[in-house]
């Protein structure tokens, strides 16, 4: 029988491919939220050069919490997510697909397009991979945490705001040292303490997680 | 409160699931309190009761996705919760389908199949036709009437050897051949030795499934 992680994460991709506007609605939002500081601040290069990295580190996290109401919303409604909960697989393993199947469809597209907004930001190339790299690392950890939320307020009209609560606190770190990675490379400073902070925070969120958005859960449906 | 009935000594050794002194509260009214019961390999168990009386929950909780507030439930002698045995061998049909809008008939039932068992497009088919759905397989299970729904969640019941299923109002939406073919397959797995504990608001004094039926009672508190 086929293995629960690839199973749950090869359905959420066929439900996504069904559905392309869940997919196109975070890209989409990601880049308009970054496009809007340029228009709305003084023409400087140097100004813009300065905040684009914390600029697109916002808008990223933003576009994630975008897209989580829905991440449980459907299953639940009809029915999937109940059955899901009475199976005999493991269901911190599905989760664990189904938030990775969310961050290939969410995180990893914006990475994927990041370097064009850096280009509206006038970052100097060399910059652009320190961003692109530091995306690559946290992206996926805002997904993974960033379930745990969707998974308490599922059973809710309008969790929507109440994830915002809950989660962004939860971001913090990772904005800080993400963000924090292009402050320091500008500088000429190495940016390896970051990406490790990062890499841990990742580490950190595959293992736990699963099982915190499993408990979730079983305890808001029940 | 809820008439509970008395396990005999002879149904005890055969008891695939036991219930002992369930209580159950939906904020501070008491849906039912203190009912015990047997379900042994071949008997249908048929919970009645008016709305609101509990029924649904009583399923839930026998199918472990809610707790109780007391008593625990037993299958084959062994706690429900985190019994793999258990889960393995259950099946639940509820209200929602759990069936995918943006996938078709087949697709929705060949993911259930790759759940529980051995891929097998053959299988599908025959399901499929045997439930009288063969002509929308490849239609989107949204564009389905709600009677084709029910059917596709029946199909389910039949992709793996699950010896206990949990149906909720299994007739609802469904046409007079509809019922008639559930009643059979529920006749089937009983015949089989398999166990169904389901809910229905009319009485099956009429219908074949009569002869393996046990009732319990559940009154409004």
């Amino acid at each position: 029988m086929k293995n629960t992680l690839a199973l749950y994460f090869q359905r959420e991709w066929q439900l996504m491919f069904r559905n392309t506007s869940s997919m196109i609605q975070p890209l989409v939002f990601f880049i308009i939220i970054a496009l809007l500081f340029p228009f709305s601040l003084p023409a400087e290069g140097a100004l813009l050069q300065k905040i684009g990295g914390g600029v697109i580190w916002v808008s990223a996290v933003l576009a994630t919490m975008l897209s989580l109401e829905s991440m449980f919303h459907s299953d639940y409604q009809d029915g999937t997510l109940e059955q899901m909960l009475i199976h005999p697989r493991s269901l911190p393993l599905a989760m664990l697909g189904k938030a990775l199947a969310h961050w290939t469809s969410t995180g990893l597209v914006l990475t994927l397009f990041s370097p064009i907004l850096c280009i509206t930001f006038n970052i100097p190339n060399e910059q652009i991979w320190v961003l692109f790299s530091g995306l690559l690392l946290g992206t996926p950890s805002l997904s993974l945490i960033g379930a745990i939320g969707a998974a308490l307020t599922v059973t809710l009209r309008r969790g929507g705001v109440l994830i915002a609560i809950v989660i962004l606190p939860l971001y913090i770190p990772i904005l800080i040292f993400g963000a924090g990675m292009l402050s320091q490379s500008s500088q000429g400073l190495e940016v390896a303490s970051q990406l490790y902070a990062l890499a841990a925070i990742l580490m950190l969120s595959l293992t736990l997680t699963p099982f915190a958005i499993a408990g979730a859960l079983r305890v808001t449906i029940n | 409160m809820a008439n509970s009935m008395a396990p005999s000594s002879k149904q005890i050794s055969a008891a695939q699931l036991s219930a002992i002194k369930l209580c159950c509260h939906r904020g501070d009214n008491q849906l039912f309190n203190d009912i015990s019961f047997e379900v042994s390999a071949g008997q249908c168990l048929h919970v009645t009761g008016p709305n609101g009386c509990g029924k649904t929950s009583l399923l839930r909780i026998l199918c472990g996705l809610n707790q109780a507030e007391g008593g625990q439930v037993l299958w084959q002698g062994k706690a429900i919760s985190g019994n793999h045995a258990f889960f393995s061998s259950c099946a639940y049909v509820a209200h929602k389908e759990g069936l995918k809008n943006e996938l078709t008939a087949i697709e929705n039932l060949r993911y259930y199949q790759q759940l529980d068992a051995r891929r097998d497009e053959v299988v599908l088919d025959r399901l499929l036709s045997k439930m009288g759905l063969l002509s929308c397989a490849d239609l989107l299970a949204q564009n389905l009437s709600f009677g084709q729904r029910r059917r596709l969640s029946f199909a389910r019941l039949l992709i793996a050897n699950f010896s206990l299923w949990i149906l909720d109002e299994p007739f609802t939406g469904i046409d007079n051949s509809g019922r008639e073919l559930i009643e059979t397959l529920c006749v089937e797995h009983l015949e089989a030795g398999g166990s169904i504990i389901m809910t229905h608001h009319q009485s099956l004094n009429d219908s074949p499934l009569n002869r393996y039926r046990n009732e319990l009672a559940l009154s409004k508190a």
